[in-house]
């Protein structure tokens, strides 16, 4: 197995609920310390020995200070010597694909190709960023992931006739370092989208979601794979979890309790009833969309435990948990992202995961 | 009006409320099950744009004049914005109008801001262009026609604002300077949170009169309000851009906060 360590890039300071949220609520230099405390730890994390290191993109609001991964990933290139940078990902319906394609290429080329190229539908609210129809997210996700794709690939300056992107030459420099290009991702939770990776041949990621939901959809993938003719190899299953590892069971507990991250937390789906109801609406989350609502639905500590969306504990009580994952999701790659934002406690469950879990995960 | 078509939907009327008579324009009812809705002008008087024609394609439109506005005799017997704002609720309620969105601009946003507190649950959304509610201490220079024209339009190629008549004028002047309060109104303040109905508050990033920076006020005093900045148009929105406008209106007339979430299309070609 292999482990990423992801970090948001969290808003450290109080930050009012809802979504979006007022930019006056903001202080720089909370803000400041916020980003660069986020980037010591992956940069710890690259030197603890975890695979990768992972970045993703939000907007509107403190839970992540990452609009765009691609700048902070541009940032992890001179300071991650060794790990693959993430980015689980560029939310992929509401850019510019083209940009997207030159920005991986960019970022694999400052690498030396250590990018791992995650394209993601993102959450609904991001709709709401750039004014995108979430109802055509699927299909300009699919058109978009073609586009790219032959924007790495394509030799020669081409031009595309879309049914929502259209452009009259596409000639990506730099070309990406890795070939044919980097490894591939996407969230794949719902069925339409489990089945879209598998026609397409991408790695599938599991994040904000329980560990029967992601075993229910790592199977269906496999399937669907299987009916195409492929396999898919152990490490194009990824499963997103927050941790917090601590010396025993009842100091990690203690830690989330002081931090205040152990009550339920609303997510950015559930943040703004408008936009919920607009996503319910336009068929986002695809035919199972109770199901899918049930993977955000907020609950308390024990409760995430047990549904396998967080490692909490001692090193010996994670590995247990981790075991878990491992058999019932058969994830290839933990994506982990700590959940005590208490700057010291994070660093030190950062090190004792590097320390006592890595070397049993890797042998794994 | 250059580009505007010259048949207008609206037919002018009156109706008796409140010991007034007060005039109004409407287009012609649409059928049942779209609620009306009611317009209520600045304080340069009652005045149709392209926004109110092209609203009028989709839903049942009224045009209110104020009482002490155009025609209509002096009006000393408002004594303030919530008891004009009465008598123009008693006007909505004599149409027989049980269900309505509210469109106020500048003098009437704040106008349409006390109605909207009178009129609780009867209001289905309140969208306000270039309110005057919260305003600069200072007022631009509109000593000459041209210093007027410069502060209303960034566009007055388009649909120029139609030369009033100075009598008339300064009677509507009079009656705005003795009602429209402070440019911070503590007493309506108070009042602002507890207005949960879906507001939509318009402005121009070009208007000088009632600067865009304003627009925040609307976000951290009303219950419920979304900023809408329309780029390059300045006091008279809705006839700098009045395409751009109506959509966002209308969006909001249809689907208040949902409108966050776009329907619109982005195929190019199926």
């Amino acid at each position: 197995m292999k482990a990423a360590l992801f970090n948001p890039i969290r808003y450290s300071g109080p930050s009012p609920a809802g979504w979006p949220v007022a930019p006056s609520a903001y202080d720089l230099e909370i803000g400041r310390r916020s980003m660069l405390g986020g980037l010591e730890n992956l940069q710890l994390g690259d030197e603890l020995g975890f695979d990768w290191v992972t970045v993703a993109e939000h907007h509107y609001a403190g839970f992540s200070l990452t609009p765009n991964p691609m700048v902070l990933a541009g940032a992890l290139t001179q300071l991650v010597k060794r790990a693959k940078i993430a980015l689980l990902g560029p939310t992929v319906p509401i850019l510019n694909p083209v940009r997207v394609a030159e920005e991986y290429a960019m970022l694999d080329n400052l690498t030396g190709g250590r990018v791992v190229a995650g394209l993601l539908r993102g959450t609904p609210n991001e709709y709401v960023t750039y004014n995108i129809n979430p109802a055509e997210s699927r299909d300009r996700f699919e058109e978009a992931l073609a586009l790219i794709r032959r924007a790495w690939t394509e030799p020669e300056p081409f031009g595309w006739q879309g049914r929502f992107y259209q452009y009259r030459s596409v000639a990506v420099w730099p070309r990406v370092v890795q070939s044919p290009y980097p490894a591939l991702y996407m969230s794949g939770s719902s069925p339409e989208s489990g089945a879209m990776a598998a026609r397409n041949h991408v790695g599938l990621g599991l994040a904000f979601t329980t560990v029967p939901l992601a075993s229910q959809a790592a199977r269906f993938y496999r399937e669907e794979a299987d009916k195409l003719g492929w396999r898919p190899s152990i490490d194009q299953v990824l499963y997103r979890m927050g941790f917090h590892v601590a010396e025993t069971d009842e100091q990690a507990m203690a830690d989330l309790v002081e931090s205040g991250a152990a009550k339920p937390h609303v997510g950015l789906t559930m943040a703004n009833k408008a936009v919920l109801a607009g996503a319910m609406s336009s068929g986002y989350f695809g035919k199972a969309a109770e199901e899918q609502k049930e993977r955000v639905a907020p609950r308390d500590a024990a409760e995430r435990i047990e549904q396998g969306q967080i490692l909490l504990g001692s090193p010996e009580t994670i590995w247990k948990q981790i075991c878990r994952v491992r058999d019932q999701v058969g994830a290839g790659i933990l994506d982990l992202f700590p959940i005590v934002p208490i700057a010291d406690r994070t660093r030190r469950s950062i090190e004792l995961f590097g320390g006592r879990l890595l070397p049993r995960l890797h042998e794994n | 009006m250059a580009e505007q078509s010259t048949i207008s939907a609206f037919v002018e009327r009156k109706i008796d409320a409140d010991g007034f008579t007060i005039r109004y324009l409407e287009a012609d009812p649409q059928p049942d099950g779209i609620d009306a809705v009611v317009c209520i002008h600045g304080a340069g008087g009652l005045r149709l744009s392209p926004m109110h024609e092209m609203l009028a394609s989709t839903h049942r439109v009224i045009a209110l004049e104020t009482p002490g506005f155009g025609a209509s005799p002096v009006n000393e017997r408002s004594r303030d914005m919530a008891e004009l704002a009465a008598t123009l609720c008693a006007a909505v309620a004599a149409l027989d109008i049980r269900s309505y969105h509210l469109v106020g601009a500048s003098f009437g946003g704040k106008l349409a801001t006390h109605m909207a507190l009178q009129e609780g649950e009867k209001l289905q959304s309140l969208i306000l262009l270039s309110p005057a509610v919260f305003r600069p201490a200072e007022r631009p220079r509109m000593a000459t026609p041209e210093e007027r024209r410069k502060v209303m339009h960034a566009h007055p190629e388009r649909f120029p604002l139609a030369p009033g008549n100075p009598e008339v004028d300064s009677k509507q002047e009079t009656l705005v300077r003795r009602l429209i309060g402070p440019p911070r109104d503590a007493a309506l303040e108070e009042k602002l949170s507890g207005l949960s109905v879906p507001t939509l508050v318009v402005f121009g990033t070009e208007d000088r009169l009632t600067p865009p920076e304003m627009a925040r006020f609307y976000r951290q005093h009303y219950g419920n309000a979304h900023l809408m900045l329309v780029y390059d148009a300045a006091h008279l929105v809705d006839l700098d851009r009045p395409e751009a406008v109506t959509e966002v209106v209308s969006d909001f007339l249809a689907r208040k906060e949902r409108f966050l979430v776009s329907e619109q299309s982005g195929v190019i070609h199926p």
